[in-house]
Parts: C-alpha cells; structure tokens; sequence
C-alpha cells in the first residue's frame, strides 16, 4: 500500500518519542468500550507482543481509500459504510451476516479486521466515531505512544 | 451456582502420570475464596494431605487466576503458583506469583486455573488451545535456556502463544529454580521451576480466542484513570552516560546506554520495571539482549551502600499518598506535597548502610541478570545471598578450606559465570551442594562458621562511622534471605515498619514481601515508632497488611499499587466491578481472614506448626542491629506476638486459631477436622508434635 490511498487511522509513534510498553490498555479498552469484553477476537487494534525483546507493534487499520474491504461486503450499506467525513470504513455489526470477505479483501498482513468468535461477526476500527472523547486506545494509553495520523506527535 | 462475571468458570485438573484431564467448576470456590490463591488453599486443604515432598510426584502445583485477570482491571494480569515448596526450610506448603501475559491468555482460553498433579514418563509440556488441553513430548525444548524455549514454544505454535516455563534450573531440580514468562517475569521464590522439573513438565504454552466479561465496564474504565495514579506521559527510550537506577548506585557505562520503562503484566496502568536495551548477554547468540530491572537485579551492577529509604515509601497522609510503583520506579515521581506538614518528614532519605560489596561493573551486572533470567534461577538466592555470603565470608577469612576449583571472586564476571554453570547443572560437589540453596548449603558446611561469622565491614550512615556486625550469611527464616527486615538487603527501613514484616514473616512460609510491603498511616509511624513492640498498633498493622495481601494474591493485584489507605473499600470496589456481586469492606476483609485461618490450617495439619516454631523461627534475625542500630528481645518479641494472637484470635499457647475463629469465617468444617487431629486449641488431647 502507498500512503497516498490510506485515510485517518491509528499510528504507533517511534521509541525516541515513546516506547510501548506492553500493557495491552489499547486492546482492553477497545473491548470494553465496543462489546464489554476484553479478548483477543474481538481487538480493533493488534499489539503484536515482542516476549523477550519486549519492542512490541501496533498493527491497525489503515482506513484505505480505496476501501477494498468495502467492496468485498455483499451487504454493502446494511454491514459496512464509509464514513468521509471522518475519513473512515466502518462496520454496522447489526447488518454483518459473518461472512469474512472483508477480512479475506483486507490488503495487510497480520489482517486488520478481526472476527468475533461469539457474535460471528467481522469487527475493525472505527477510530471509536460516536465516541465523545475520540479513540478509546488513545484515551487509556498511559505512555501515549499511538494516535490518530493526522495530529501531531506528542513531544517527549 | 449461575455464572459470574469475571470469572470463566472452569478450573482444569491434568494428571500428568496418566495423561487424564478433568474440570473441575469454579463456582464451588467462590465467592468464599474470591479466587488466586484463595482458591489454592482450599484445593490445597482439600487434596494434599502430610508427609508430601515438593518434589514428589503427589505435590500439587496448582496456578490460579482471578477474578480481574483479563478484565482491563489494573494489575489483575498477575497469577498465582502454590503447592509445596522446595525452596522453604523445613519444605512446607508456600506460594509465588508472577506477571506477564499468561494469566490472561489461560482466561481467554477459558480457564481460571489449572491443578498439576503426577509425573510424566518423558519430558513434556502443555499445550492449551481454547477447550483442547494436550500433554506434548519435549524433545525439542527440554534443555533450552528461558528465553530461547519461549522462542521455540511461538515457532512451533504461533507468534502469539504465552507461556510459563522452566530452565536448566528448573530441570535439575535446583530448590531456587523459577517458573518464568516472557522477559524477567518470574515465580521467583518457593522453587517452583523444581517442580515442574520434578514433574518433567518444561512448560505450559496458551493461545486463547474467548473473551473475559467483566461486570461494570464504566467503572473499570473510569478506575484505569485514576488507580494508582497512572503517569500519562511519553517514555521515550532515553540515552544516559551512566546508569543510576537508585540515588546510591552509580555505574559509569563505556558508550553509555539506552534505557526506558516497561509494564509487566496484562492490563496495569503502570510501567515502574526499568528496561535497559541491548547489554551484553553470554546466552544470546547474538551476544546482547533487552534486559528488565527490577529492584533485586540492579544490585549485582554496585553494592557498595545498601538502599536507602524514605518514611513516604511506607507511610502516608492524604496529601502524600502514591503507591510503590510511583515511589520506586523510575517512570517518573510524583513531586512531594510540601503543603503537607508530615512531609519533612516523610521525605526524609534514610540512606543505607555501607557494606562495601562490590563495585560498579556495568557488563558483569548484566551478565549476571542474564545467566539468572536464562538458567531461570532466583535472583533473591544468587545476588543478595550467595554473592554478599562469598565476599564477606572471604574477608572474614571462613572461606580458607572452601576449594571451589577457582579462586572466589565475585566482583569477576567470569567467576560467576563459572559458579552459576556449576550450580545449575550441579557440577561437583560445590555445585550439588549450591543448588539445594543457600540455606541447605550453608547448613552442610556448618552453621556456625559459615552461616553465623560476623561480618565486620558493616557500618552505619544513620550513626555514621558505627560498626554494625552481622553474620555472613542473610538467611531470615524458612529459607529465604533478609528483605527490608531491618538488616540485610534493604536494610534501611524503620523499626515500625521492619517489625511487623517480620510478624508477617514469621506466619508465613517465606519471605512475605512480595505481596506484604508494610504501608501504614503517618499516624501510626509517629505513634509506634518508639517503642514498637508495646504498641498493638504493631501487630494491627501487620494484621492489615497481611490481609491486604491476601487480597492481591486472590483478586489477583499487585503489591506495587494496593492497598491504597486513602481508599480503603478500593478492593471490594475492584472485585465488585469484575463480579457483579456486591460484597462490602467488611464481606472482602473477612473473606481474607478466611484465606489466612485456612493457610494457617495448612500449616498446622500439614507441618505441626506452633507457636514456639514460628517464634524460633524469626528470634536470631532480631538480634542483630537494624540500621538505626535498634534490636528487639526474646521478651518484647513475644510480649508484641501475644498482642498479634490475641487480635487474630489464635491461641497464645499454640499459636493455633480457636473454634470460634474458625467459625467466624465460615470455617467450621476445617475446625472440625482439626479437632479430631488434636490440633484445635483446648482439644482434649493437644497434639504438638511436628
């Protein structure tokens, strides 16, 4: 992917300004605050867990502006929408039948939409868009080393 | 019972002999024992009887979780090991626990616990997947350092799997081996890692893809703001010139270093473990590794003075109330509340006592963090033990006719090195003897030369220039070595607080203070201080803290963060908002007196443990001057045990719980069982023997 076809989305910032570390508060909070559960299927965020070299990675959506998960969903504005104004592609979890296109369509590996084992249905970020305070993740990071791609980042 | 919040709901029973696995449903020990190690005890009571060995195939390790593991609740990411322990003198029934990812994972898993039991034929480890438990052949680890097996465990299995596992020490049933996960996450004390090996269990590899629902999603939410005081701010890896990870230690680093802070286990909102990249490592292939320091390891870089401490680490006001994990770490303090009129002196720095040990080595503080982190071998034994114990008994000339096959030199990397190869894979008669741990060790030499030989290099910066002689070995009781006990390592603190851990020291089965850092108020610093032993403040304040402890252990949290004495219900809140249930202050407090009277019951059942025990236990340690120069005698001791007995309501002859203590928890069928063993207070036929 090039970055000229992605849109808003969740950046991991370089150690020199701030180093993960490991408590995993992005995925617990994007659990709680989407389902109410924390688990590893129903993550919008991926800390891909570095166990001895503990240098850990942020995997997210990218948001593409090609929305290639978007034109995979057959339930196309009933399970999945584009958000323009806030440069986002979410999931309506009322209308997703469980089918896995997107997931298949998603262009990156790990993938970046994730499955929920107990509802069957495809869950991915939406940067938390009728959230008050904005993403969840960024909220409850206590050493605030991710945010939203087009703010700036924190200095140390 | 229907199910609860929190909580998966299903315990898993292996049988490695016969390969048989069974579940066992949680909701038979909760909410009585709430969960971690409450749960233990009752499994404990109810399945290992007397005359077990740790390391016989009929000791149970058995590892729980709680109720707030996996559920975003902070420091709920930690898990709890008991079973009997070979690290404790005499062996008897004992706990460790540890942090990283594990504990979370076994809960997505669907598991609150697991019970060991048995013995494999052939090296063996577990491997959980969701509702598929498999004991495996470990042909292909089972040799392998800590790291390197973890490594291995993820190639075969996934990236994403985690586990606990055992090293070399573990497999050469060394008494201070740990049980470890991820970077220096360990199970550190009781010599866990020999149990596995005994077991011929290498590890326990988990991959998880359920959920854990917790009760009051707002309330966990709003908690994570606010518990604890969590920081906010950057930790940017920062490059330093010298590394001084404590006012007093000071080590001057060829290049410099890289260092930041990282969390250990799911779900805290803190990051208080130092995290030093890229030192040198004799284990890697690579030569250099990602190091965690925590407060054990940093000593083996320089002890040249011991720690020092300030009043602010214990004793709090309202103004100034932060817990261990802003206090101690290098995150970032939180600056003092001069506004506070206790502040002068509670931020007063107690500075420790010289010893003049060793001195600063960068590279060979590495290595030796490293060999221990990989051989997977107590830190506690090697460095604040074994070390100190080789240059002080060195100087006092004792070590005359020990021929180790190389001259004792501690401040040399390469010795250790040499040492700790010899002791983990029980090298020579040295190495047979080193690994069955210090207290063994130096009891087959001979105690009295090699255990209670003054060292006369001691002297005090509280009375500066006095000497303060203190035997060479720093064993405290049951097999572990001192720990902010008024001497030793970490030897600086206060008698109001040095006195009460060693109550709580001497009920328990090991060094206590991994889940029992004495906190108290101002109020009680200034009203005990004096003459601690007089005042029953003492031993209510060890009564609390031993509580509070069993409350981290079961919910599970962490001795960094709790308790908090400014908010006092903060463990009924926590365990309320992952249950659903609605249990009060009073509800959880008694649930810890039951946890504590039944781990008593053990002790007494199971090890005839007394009075006159436990008091022997502790008695030789408080002979000795605490930096203030202060000791207590035989006389105040047991006037300040009577005052501990009598707020427990144990019997002051025995030492053993009276019926009506019993009762009071809900243990009436334990008292029972101990009546028709002799073993209740004023039972017709008393039964003190061991």
């Amino acid at each position: 992917m090039t970055e000229d076809i992605t849109r808003r989305y969740i950046v991991q910032y370089p150690p020199e300004v701030s180093l993960c570390v490991g408590c995993n508060a992005c995925e617990i909070v994007c659990g709680l605050v989407h389902e109410g559960r924390v688990g590893n299927s129903i993550r919008r965020i991926f800390l891909e867990l570095d166990t001895i070299s503990l240098e850990h990675h942020v995997y997210t959506c990218q948001h593409c502006s090609d929305y290639p998960c978007y034109d995979a969903c057959p339930e196309k504005e009933v399970a999945m929408h584009i958000d323009e104004e806030k440069g986002i592609v979410y999931i309506d979890p009322e209308g997703c039948t469980g089918c896995r296109l997107c997931i298949e369509a998603c262009p990156f590996e790990p993938k970046r939409i994730n499955f929920d084992k107990t509802s069957k249905k495809a869950v991915k970020c939406d940067l938390c868009r009728t959230r008050e305070n904005g993403p969840a993740c960024i909220e409850y990071c206590q050493v605030q080393c991710i945010g939203v791609s087009d703010q700036p980042i924190p200095s140390s | 019972m229907n199910k609860i919040y929190g909580y998966t709901g299903k315990i898993a029973r292996i049988n490695l002999t016969t390969g048989g696995i069974t579940l066992l449903s949680t909701w038979g020990y909760v909410p009585e024992y709430i969960g971690g190690r409450g749960i233990c005890n009752k499994i404990f009571w109810d399945e290992v009887g007397p005359g077990v060995k740790a390391l016989d195939p009929e000791n149970k390790l058995i590892i729980m979780t709680g109720p707030t593991t996996g559920t975003g609740i902070p420091s709920g990411g930690r898990t709890v090991i008991t079973g009997i322990a070979p690290q404790c003198f005499p062996e008897q029934y004992s706990w460790s626990s540890i942090g990283g990812w594990f504990g979370a994972e076994l809960k997505f898993a669907g598991y609150d616990g697991l019970i060991l039991e048995g013995k494999a034929a052939q090296p063996s480890y577990l491997w959980i997947e969701d509702d598929k438990i498999r004991i495996l052949y470990a042909k292909d680890i089972w040799g392998m350092y800590v790291y390197d097996t973890q490594l291995k465990l993820e190639e075969i299995h996934g990236k994403d799997v985690k586990s606990l596992v055992i090293g070399p020490a573990g497999e050469n049933l060394v008494r201070g081996a740990i049980i470890a996960t991820s970077n220096e996450n360990a199970a550190g004390k009781g010599g866990y890692g020999a149990v596995f090996g005994s077991k011929n269990l290498k590890a326990i590899a988990v991959r998880g893809t359920g959920c854990v629902t917790p009760a009051n999603v707002e309330g966990i939410l709003k908690l994570r703001h606010v518990m604890g005081h969590p920081l906010y701010r950057t930790n940017p890896v920062k490059y330093q010139e010298i590394f001084k990870p404590r006012p007093h230690i000071n080590v001057p680093v060829e290049g410099g270093l890289k260092q930041a802070q990282v969390c250990c286990s799911h779900g805290c909102n803190q990051h208080c473990d130092l995290f030093l990249l890229n030192v040198k490592s004799t284990t890697s292939r690579t030569g250099r590794v990602n190091q965690v320091n925590k407060c054990v390891g940093v000593y083996a870089f320089q002890w040249m003075d011991d720690c020092g401490w300030t009043p602010a680490q214990t004793f709090v006001t309202e103004q100034n109330n932060n817990p261990a994990c802003l206090m101690q770490s290098n995150a970032g303090t939180v600056p003092p509340n001069f506004d506070d009129p206790a502040a002068e002196v509670l931020f007063e720095r107690h500075q420790g006592d010289t010893v003049n040990f060793w001195d600063a080595d960068y590279e060979r503080g590495a290595v030796i963090n490293d060999l221990c982190n990989q051989y997977g071998i107590n830190k506690w034994d090697i460095i604040v033990w074994l070390m100190p114990w080789l240059v002080m008994g060195k100087k006092e000339g004792v070590f005359n006719d020990l021929n180790l096959g190389m001259e004792i030199d501690p401040d040399s990397e390469d010795f250790m090195k040499d040492l700790l190869d010899m002791i983990v894979y029980r090298k020579g008669y040295y190495g047979n003897l080193f690994a069955e741990g210090m207290l063994r060790a130096i009891r087959e030499l001979g105690e009295d030369k090699y255990g209670a030989t003054l060292y006369r290099g001691r002297t005090s910066n509280r009375l500066p220039g006095k000497r303060l002689d203190i035997p060479i070995s720093f064993a405290s009781s049951w097999g572990y070595s001192y720990h902010w006990h008024g001497r030793g390592f970490q030897g600086s603190i206060d008698i109001a607080a040095w006195l009460p851990a060693i109550l709580a020291l001497m009920t328990s089965t090991r060094d206590s203070q991994s889940d029992t850092h004495i906190h108290d108020t101002y109020d009680y610093f200034c009203a005990v201080r004096e003459e601690p032993w007089e005042n029953p403040l003492t031993a209510q304040c060890a009564i609390m803290n031993e509580n509070n402890a069993e409350l981290k252990e079961a919910l599970t949290s962490c001795d960094w963060q709790l308790p908090d004495l400014y908010r006092s219900g903060i463990e009924s809140e926590i365990f309320n908002m992952a249950t659903g249930l609605n249990l009060s202050e009073t509800d959880i407090n008694n649930a810890a007196e039951r946890i504590k009277n039944l781990f008593r019951a053990i002790l007494i059942r199971n090890y005839g443990r007394t009075r006159e025990i436990e008091v022997r236990e502790v008695l030789p340690m408080l002979t000795y001057p605490d930096a203030d120069g202060k000791t207590v005698s035989e006389e105040e001791y047991n006037y300040l045990v009577d005052n501990y007995y009598k707020i427990r309501g144990w019997d002051l002859k025995t030492g053993w719980p009276t019926r009506e203590t019993y009762e009071r928890y809900g243990l009436k069928e334990i008292a029972d069982e101990l009546e028709a063993l002799g073993k209740l207070p004023g039972s017709t036929s008393a039964d003190l023997s061991v």
